[in-house]
Parts: structure tokens; sequence; C-alpha cells
């Protein structure tokens, strides 16, 4: 082959190389934009936004719903008296004729204008015709039964794109459950702009949120709600919580907080509200501990109802610290049952120098003391218990009466729902099912998380309970007739070093019906100033609040 | 040949046939898109009343509105316990 030969042959492979490599930049590398370019001239490519789910009391009562809304936009261009209608918009929608007027004077053919708008000022400025202004369709969350269960709820909020993201409590939790997944849709246009049937109309991708199925209550919430904010006002608290329980699944019946807010206008309240403080403030339980302590120590058969306290005649000196009774008063010889009922410092003192620290740390573990719960909100803290080299003696003397030690009102509520339950601790659960876009349920099963002490020591426990109810300092409250367990608690708020002798955290915890319980209940007041104790606050509303659960689950009374 | 004619012309027929059946089809489905848009207009008319009617029933139904339309008419807890001690009947005066 001569020279010429080979170089017309290479001449031509060369040509081939570049058509190929021509080809291969078009049909391969070009190819997602070339095609998404030929899809706009023909189509639009619209982003589908999910509706997010709703969250649904007991009963099926969305407690955050959706409702439609409306963003006005603006196309400039056709708009020719800017002034005017500059005026009629700020004037309608409530903005400062500035902005509009701004707004209206772009180059642009779309300018937001305000989103939000609910139905009838959209009608009423469809009704005026105003040349180049629309309306967009939007979903916003829609709270029908107003700020019930707030803090439980959370709220939805922007992330930093703008898009809608749940925060706090069920939303924040449950956010990408709820949030559904964005798709996305073609319409194929003709010349003039109409949808025509072909292949490329399409949606993909799109799934509306899961909606929430509570254990909530809604009765119950309402009627909780009522009483605390009753409750709070009439003993000039600061602030006050209840949680309700069904001890032997984990199911959250109630769970209120006061002072709430309002999740539809979040960002006029402080931030502080936010927060659901049931499951992530820390405080010192106090005497609401002791039945804790006593059940791990009758457990272990350290003590027994009819043991005898040899150390509670007078004031207990431990590790160089004097500690006495919340009422200088001492009883010698008291009894465990009498120590409950009396709310007896120095008893516990005694009963938690036999079970001595190995077995406080492992009792306070089972029980879930410096654990998280697992419970299903977003936002659980939980204070860890120290380690067992920096446990002085004077740490574990005040443990057993519930002072030294931090926890979530939902550890202690969760700890005491084990003792009404036969000794078996459950997982917390807000969610009781979860319904899917196509309504399949998937129902939440409850979960065992331990069992801290056997069934006989849990009913036991509950006797003294009962005997602490019907003979303690909260007795005149009680409710004749019904057999309760339950112990008063008053909390010192430690300040700078000390513990604040004016200000306390009063609470109430206990279970009813006591041979079959129905509820667990756990009262909180921060600060309570017309009486600094528990019997005389929380217990009067755990009562009240009782005796209307008793009512509404239709349970009678058993006697005196 | 009579019988190539023949082939051929019903060749000719069935293309034309076709051809007409086509551009029927064709006509009727390109402007089913008008009546698509209309009913998809419809569907999501009915979603957005569905919707803002459940808005209206969830706000009705509502616990914390029917507190409210009630304590309006009276229906209040009575916080405080009392008791009227009526005078004595006028027959056991005497």
């Amino acid at each position: 082959m001569t020279w010429r030969y080979r170089f017309v042959f290479l001449g031509f492979i060369f040509l081939f190389f570049l058509v190929v490599s021509r080809l291969f930049y078009w049909q391969v590398v070009k190819a997602q934009e070339l095609s998404l370019l030929g899809q706009e001239q023909y189509g639009v490519t619209t982003t589908l936004t999910p509706q997010r789910g709703e969250i649904k009391t007991s009963d099926g009562f969305p407690l955050a719903a959706n409702k439609i809304s409306y963003q006005v936009f603006a196309n400039p261009k056709e708009i020719t008296n800017k002034d005017s209608v500059s005026t009629i918009l700020a004037s309608t929608l409530q903005l400062d004729i500035a902005s509009v007027s701004a707004s209206l004077s772009l180059d642009r053919f779309w300018v937001p204008i305000k989103s939000g708008v609910d139905l009838k000022t959209k009608q009423q400025l469809e009704q005026m015709n105003l040349p180049g202004i629309g309306f967009d369709n939007q979903y916003q969350r829609f709270y029908p039964e107003a700020s019930m269960a707030a803090q439980l709820l959370g709220f939805v909020g922007k992330d930093s794109s703008g898009n809608d993201k749940g925060y706090f409590g069920l939303e924040g939790y449950y956010d990408r459950l709820l949030a559904g997944k964005e798709g996305q849709a073609i319409e194929v246009h003709d010349a003039f702009g109409r949808p025509i049937l072909a292949e490329m109309n399409d949606s993909s991708g799109e799934t509306d949120g899961a909606n929430l199925i509570l254990s909530i209550d809604r009765s119950i919430q309402f009627l909780v709600e009522q009483k605390l904010k009753d409750g709070v006002e009439l003993y000039g608290a600061t602030s006050g919580m209840v949680g309700i329980m069904d001890p032997k699944t984990g199911a959250i019946l109630a769970m209120a907080v006061y002072p709430n807010f309002d999740p539809r206008n979040y960002q006029d309240y402080s931030d502080d509200l936010y927060k659901n403080p049931f499951i992530s403030d820390l405080y010192e339980p106090g005497s609401t501990f002791k039945p804790l302590v006593m059940s791990g120590a009758m457990d272990a058969k350290l003590v027994k109802p009819d043991t005898k306290c040899n150390i509670c005649a007078g004031p207990v000196s431990v590790g160089g610290y004097q500690l006495e009774t919340w009422d200088n008063k001492y009883f010698k010889d008291t009894t465990m049952v009498d120590v409950i009922q009396h709310s007896d410092n120095t008893g516990m003192i005694f009963v938690a120098e036999k079970l001595g620290l190995d077995g406080m740390i492992n009792y306070l573990g089972k029980f879930g003391i410096g654990d998280t719960t697992g419970i299903d909100l977003q936002g659980e803290v939980s204070a860890v218990l120290k380690p067992k080299a920096e446990w002085y003696a004077v740490d574990l003397a005040t443990t057993g009466f519930g002072q030294g030690i931090s926890v979530t009102p939902i550890e202690l509520l969760d700890a005491t729902a084990a003792i009404a339950n036969d000794g078996v601790r459950m997982e917390p659960q807000v969610v009781a099912a979860v319904e899917d876009a196509d309504g399949n349920m998937t129902k939440i099963q409850p979960k065992v998380l331990d069992t801290p002490i056997n069934a006989e020591t849990a009913k036991v426990m509950t006797e003294i309970m009962v005997n602490a109810v019907d003979k303690g300092e909260a007795s005149w409250a009680r409710l004749k007739g019904y057999r309760i367990a339950g112990k008063t608690g008053t909390a010192s708020i430690p300040v700078s070093g000390h513990y604040d002798p004016n200000q306390t955290i009063a609470s109430f915890v206990g279970f009813a019906p006591s041979d079959n319980p129905k509820f667990v209940m756990l009262v909180i007041l921060n600060r309570p100033t017309v009486s600094i104790y528990g019997s005389e606050t929380a217990a009067p509303i755990f009562f009240d609040i009782a005796q209307s659960l008793l009512r509404y689950y239709g349970i009678p009374p058993t006697g005196d | 040949m009579q019988k190539t004619v023949l082939v051929i012309g019903i060749l000719i027929l069935i293309v034309f046939g076709l051809s007409i059946i086509r551009i029927y089809i064709s006509n009727q489905v390109a402007t089913s898109g008008v009546a698509l848009g209309q009913i998809q207009q419809q569907a999501d008319a009915y979603k957005i009343e569905n919707i803002q009617l459940a808005e209206n029933l969830y706000t009705k139904s509502s616990l914390t509105n029917i507190a409210e339309e009630a304590a309006k008419e009276g229906y209040v807890e009575q916080k405080t316990d009392f008791v009227l001690n009526g005078q004595v009947p006028v027959a056991y005066k005497q």
C-alpha cells in the first residue's frame, strides 16, 4: 500500500473518530440536559408538594391537619396601573404599600406578593379582577383544637431552603414520615398552551405524608389542660405539667403543660415554651422517688413492710452532714409502711444504707433512672448516673429520699408505672399507629423495657402507697370510695450550691384503681406560692383529675 | 392480470381507509386535551372544597369550640359549692 492510500485511510478513520466523539458528546454527555431542554419546549415540569400527614388523637380527630391557603403572585409586565394595584393589594393583604410597589416595579414575569392568604381574602381579590394577579394553592398546618397539646405536637417551621420542617415534639420526631416525598409532573402543552394527551404526561415519585394515630385521648387531654391551668392559677405556680399513662402498655393518654403556646403563631412566643418540659427538664424528684428506692430494697429482701428503722429517732449524720425530716418530726422504730406514710427522710436513709451503693445503682438502672425512656418525642434528655467511684456516703443517703439526683418527669412516671404494672416497665409511646397515604394502618406494639421488681413486691409496694394516700399528709384530698396508690413530693430547688428554702417543685405521683390500674399520673407544679407542699397543691389537682378519669372510665367506687 | 389489479385496488382502499381512520382518531384525541384539562380542574376544585369543608367540620366539632359555645350558653363548671338555705315553708311554721 502506498503512503497516499494510508494517508486517505487514516484521514477517514480520523473523521470517523470525530463524528463518533461528537455523537458521544451529544448522546451521552449532554443527553440529560438536551432531554430537559426538549421537555421544557413542549411541556411544563412542576414539583408536586405532598400533603403533610395529619396527627390524630385516639378517636381519629386531627390535632394537626392541613388547610388550603393561597400565595398571591403578580406578573408586573401585565400591570399597567401599578400605583393603583399596589394600593389595593397593600390594603387588602395588609401589607406595606412600599414593599408591594417595589415588587411590582421589578422587571420579571412572576413575583410573589404574600403567602398564607385565606379563601375569603382570595375571593375578595378575585372579584376585583386585577390584571396580572394570580393565585397558587398552598397547604398550611391547621390546628382544630388550637393550642391543645402544643408541646407534645411541636410545630412546622421552615428549613434553610424554605421548605416545611417539623420542630420539637411529634412534628420533629416523625418529620420524615409526616413530610412525605416530593414528586415531579410533566404536562405536555400544544402551541396554544392547552394540555394534550401524550406519553409525556406523567407524574412520579410523589407520596403524601403518613398520618399518626396517637394514644392520646382527646377528652382526657382537654380535661387535664383545663384542670392544670386552673391549678397553676389557683396555687400561684410559675408553671405546671401533667402526664398520664396506661401502665400496662406504656401508652401516653395525656400530656399537658401550662403555659403553652399556639403552634400556628409559634414565632410570637418565647423559645422556652417550645420544648416539652415533661421530657426535657431535669428536676430533683424529692419524696415521689421514695417508692422506687423502697421497692428496690424490698425486692432485694433487705427490708419488709414491718421492718423497724433503728436510726429514725432523730436527725441522722452522714458524711459530716446532718439530715433531717421535712417536718422535724421523728418516729422511733417506725416501720417501712409508716416511713412512706410520713414521708420520713431518716427512714429512707435507713433503706438506702440497707440497699447499699451497688444495690441502689442496680435498681435505679432497672427503673430506667439515668437513661432516656425512648419515648417517641423529639427532645428527651436524661441525667446519667454518676460513676460508682464518685458517690459519697451522703449521696447514697439523699438519693434515698429523692434529693441530689435529677430525673425527667417522664422517667419518674415510667418508673412508677412499673410498680402499677406488676413490676414490668413499659416503653412510653405517644403514637399508637401509623396510617400511610394508601390508608394502610401499621400498629405500634407495646414494648417491655425491663422488670425492675417482681410482681409480689409490686403488690406490697402498691398497698404501702395506698396506705400513704389514705393516712398520709395528702389524705384530706383523697377520693373516698376508691383505692388509689400515690405519693406526694416536695422537692427543694438547688440554687448556687444550696437549696432555696422558699421555692419548691410540688408533685404527686400515683395510680388508680390500685388493684387494676387504669392510669398512672404525675402532677408537677413549679414554685407554687400559696403553699410550698405537694400535699397541699399537686395532690388536690391529682385527685380532681383522678375523679374525672374514674368517672370517664365508668369505674364505680369500691367502698370507703 | 385482473387479479393483480384487484389486489392492488384493495390495498389502495385499505391504505386510504386506514388513513381516514387515523385522521379521525387523531382529531378525536387531539381535542380531548381540553376536556382532560376541564376534568382536571373540576377534580382539583372538588379536592379543595373537600379540604375546606373538612376544615370547617373540624373547627366546629373541636372540644375547644364546643366548650366555648357551651360557656356562652352558661354551661360552666361550678368552681365552688354553695347551698341556698331557703325559708322554711309556711306549712312547717304553723
